[in-house]
């Protein structure tokens, strides 16, 4: 570092020399300025014009090769590039590579080229959408919180009847499984997981009387009080209709245990070439209030 | 369509006879075409792949009528409604399966790209199987292009005519053609599954400048360094004109087919062994020209030749000028012939219109009632004496979709 600097200062030094003895051909502006400026103050020591060393130096080499080496002689132990003289002269790094030999895009471009659909030249426009993506990705974070409050504050409007008792956010034990239940229904389910599939006859009829007779009593009350209803909805006589049956199960009969169950009137409608049109004698036997469709299984005989 | 009660229109010899066809289905006028090769001594009449095009045309339509004469130089084509592969008569299952026979010797672009004339227009969407002994995948010395041409730089096209959902094109099974140029043993499922009602006008006037080039470079059968010499070569020249340049390479083993003999009745043999290179090239404003160059059958040429040999290609069908290469002009001024009533403009290279095939085509599209095509210089800096057609569409379109 030293040596260089010395080395430098010594061209510098020499430079001004000759310039007094004969100014040479300023032909450029900054050598103008330079002159105007040293004749003002005093010479310019540091930021020499690298070129016009080599301009002089140049032309001095000839008979100052030996001043150089006695210059730089005493401090020849040389260590590395300054970082002064480094700005002037930066290493430029010029790397060729080729576009198409990119191993990322090899894939993803293989992938668009040889599917089987027309190849678009739409997929740059794709890649810069996915880079637009990457680059709002903590406004994504923000929404899926807000999306998470979103869902927490609908659970909460849908489930607050549960939670009158308990002053938690979060049910637990009974109010929870209910919860989850209401979740299930809400996302498809067709049936509460706790309506109670069997149980004896009369509690069954039990419980539609009630609901029959609340039903009644809301209505009476109403009407007393000039309180305009919806109309009863029709009560719909499914029980009596064929149900929906599996793929690939018998058209006739029900089977169930391994065995095919037949039925008076199925055997009656495969005996009697009029088929369906026999159906007459099944409604006229509902005698419970024409909803008792049930009624009609003990009559089914096994074979 | 078949209710027309039109005299048939008459052709003679069997140049351009798919395209006469495809505009007959199209318009739904009958044509009489006579003469079909009646010169010739020892192969009169249709050849093997002009009666497999007939029977594709009737799988893919309904009640079309077809009569040829005893020596088959006479052909009466009655069309019928386009219905695709609903409950066509090939369809199963929505696949019309069309074998190809053996003695085919003309690439299976030959029957796509007319095929995909046709498909805008029919009233389902068009599924179609090829298989069989016949079915060519790469370019063939007839002078088709390659299956991977026709996806790359045919099916693109159809997107300007706002034609882009569900079409595609899947090879299964690659193919050079076998023994003689003659036979293959490829598969190939088309599927184009937009069906419009009339295609979009098109003003395309600005050629633009390469942008890139894509290509496939396929071998089947052989080694797959012939792929690398291939691309090796081609990239070698084309590299230094458009640094965007990638070729995909596609190894695949032989197909088998059946060739039952009498000592053994399933036996097999492979058959189209070879390879080849399909190049695309892109410009700025999305016109595509593509080259393809297949090993000739009877073998004995370097791949670095054929590497060569298709670049070079390509660079001559860019330096023909214009929006469309020669290849696909015929697609494009059939598209626009068939659109809405209006006036649609297309700048071509002075060496692609005065092509023979294109200005048959002219004739042909006047002979079936089209208005003719206006053609001027195209303005501007036009180095290469381009000009411009401008075609005013006939406004059928969709006869099966025109009661929406």
């Amino acid at each position: 570092m030293v040596g260089k600097r010395k080395r430098e200062t010594a061209v510098v030094s020499r430079s001004t020399k000759t310039k007094e003895a004969s100014p040479p051909p300023a032909n450029d502006a900054h050598d103008i300025f330079r002159k105007y400026f040293e004749a003002q103050f005093e010479p310019i020591e540091a930021d020499v014009p690298s070129k016009r060393d080599a301009e002089e130096s140049g032309s001095e080499d000839e008979d100052n090769i030996e001043d150089y080496e006695d210059i730089s002689e005493p401090d020849s132990d040389w260590d590395g590039v300054s970082d002064e003289s480094d700005e002037d002269n930066v290493v430029e790094v010029v790397e060729h590579k080729d576009a198409s030999f990119d191993g990322l895009m090899d894939k993803k471009a293989r992938k668009a080229f040889m599917s089987s659909k027309p190849p678009s030249s739409a997929d740059e426009k794709k890649k810069t959408t996915k880079t637009t993506k990457k680059d709002d990705s903590d406004d994504d974070a923000n929404d899926a919180l807000n999306l998470k409050h979103d869902l927490d504050l609908q659970r909460l409007l849908r489930e607050s009847h549960l939670l009158d008792s308990a002053s938690e956010l979060a049910p637990t034990g009974k109010n929870r499984l209910k919860a989850l239940d209401l979740r299930m229904q809400d996302l498809g389910a067709k049936e509460s997981l706790y309506k109670q599939k069997n149980m004896p006859d009369a509690f069954r009829q039990g419980i539609k009387a009630k609901a029959i007779s609340r039903d009644e009593k809301r209505r009476r009350e109403a009407k007393e009080n000039g309180i305009i209803l919806e109309k009863p909805s029709k009560v719909t006589k499914s029980d009596n209709k064929r149900r929906e049956r599996g793929i690939g199960g018998s058209s006739i009969g029900k089977f169930s245990g391994g065995t095919l169950n037949l039925s008076k009137q199925d055997l009656h409608s495969m005996q009697s070439s009029r088929g369906r049109s026999s159906r007459g004698g099944r409604g006229g036997r509902g005698g419970r209030g024409g909803r008792g469709g049930r009624g009609g299984k003990p009559s089914r005989g096994r074979f | 369509m078949a209710t027309t009660s039109q005299a048939p229109l008459r052709f003679t010899s069997h140049h351009n006879l798919v395209y006469r066809l495809v505009l007959s289905t199209l318009t739904g006028r009958t044509v009489h075409i006579s003469q079909i090769r009646a010169s010739s001594p020892t192969n009169p009449g249709l050849a093997p792949h002009e009666i497999s095009f007939l029977r594709l045309l009737e799988a893919v339509t309904n009640g079309s009528q077809m009569e040829i004469s005893y020596t088959g130089t006479i052909l009466v084509y009655k069309p019928g409604l386009l219905t695709g592969s609903a409950s066509g008569v090939g369809a199963s299952g929505g696949v019309i399966r069309h074998e190809l026979p053996s003695n085919c010797s003309r690439g299976l672009s030959y029957f796509l790209i007319p095929l995909c004339l046709l498909a805008p227009f029919s009233k389902a969407p068009l599924k179609v199987l090829f298989s069989g002994p016949g079915v060519i995948t790469s370019s063939t010395p007839t002078g088709d292009m390659s299956v991977d041409s026709v996806r790359t730089a045919i099916l693109p096209l159809y997107n300007q005519f706002g034609m882009f959902n569900n079409v595609e094109l899947r090879i299964l099974k690659r193919s050079n053609p076998g023994p003689n140029g003659r036979g293959g043993g490829g598969e190939v499922q088309f599927t184009f599954g937009h069906q419009i009602r009339l295609p979009k006008t098109l003003h395309l006037m600005n050629p633009g400048r390469i942008k890139r080039v894509r290509g496939v470079a396929y071998s089947i059968g052989v080694s797959g360094s012939n792929n690398a010499r291939m691309i090796e070569s081609a990239r070698g020249i084309l590299n230094p004109l458009s640094p965007d340049t990638y070729i995909f390479s596609d190894v695949s083993s032989a197909p088998l087919i059946s060739v039952p003999d009498r000592n053994n009745a399933n036996a097999k043999k492979k058959i189209g062994l070879g390879f080849g290179l399909s190049l695309v090239a892109e410009s700025s404003t999305g016109c595509l020209f593509s080259a393809d160059v297949a090993s000739p059958p009877s073998g004995g040429e370097a791949p670095e030749d054929i590497g060569k040999k298709c670049a070079f290609q390509l660079l001559e069908t860019i330096s023909k000028g214009g929006c469309v290469p020669p290849a696909a002009a015929t697609t494009m001024l059939t598209l626009m012939t068939m659109g809405s009533e209006d006036v649609g403009r297309l700048q071509v290279g002075r060496e692609v219109i005065a092509d023979p095939n294109m200005i048959q085509l002219a004739r042909d599209l006047a002979k079936f009632g089209a208005p003719g095509w206006g053609i001027r210089d195209a303005a501007g800096e036009n180095e290469d004496g381009d000009v411009i057609i401008s075609v005013v569409g006939r406004g059928i379109g969709n006869v099966g979709r025109k009661v929406a």
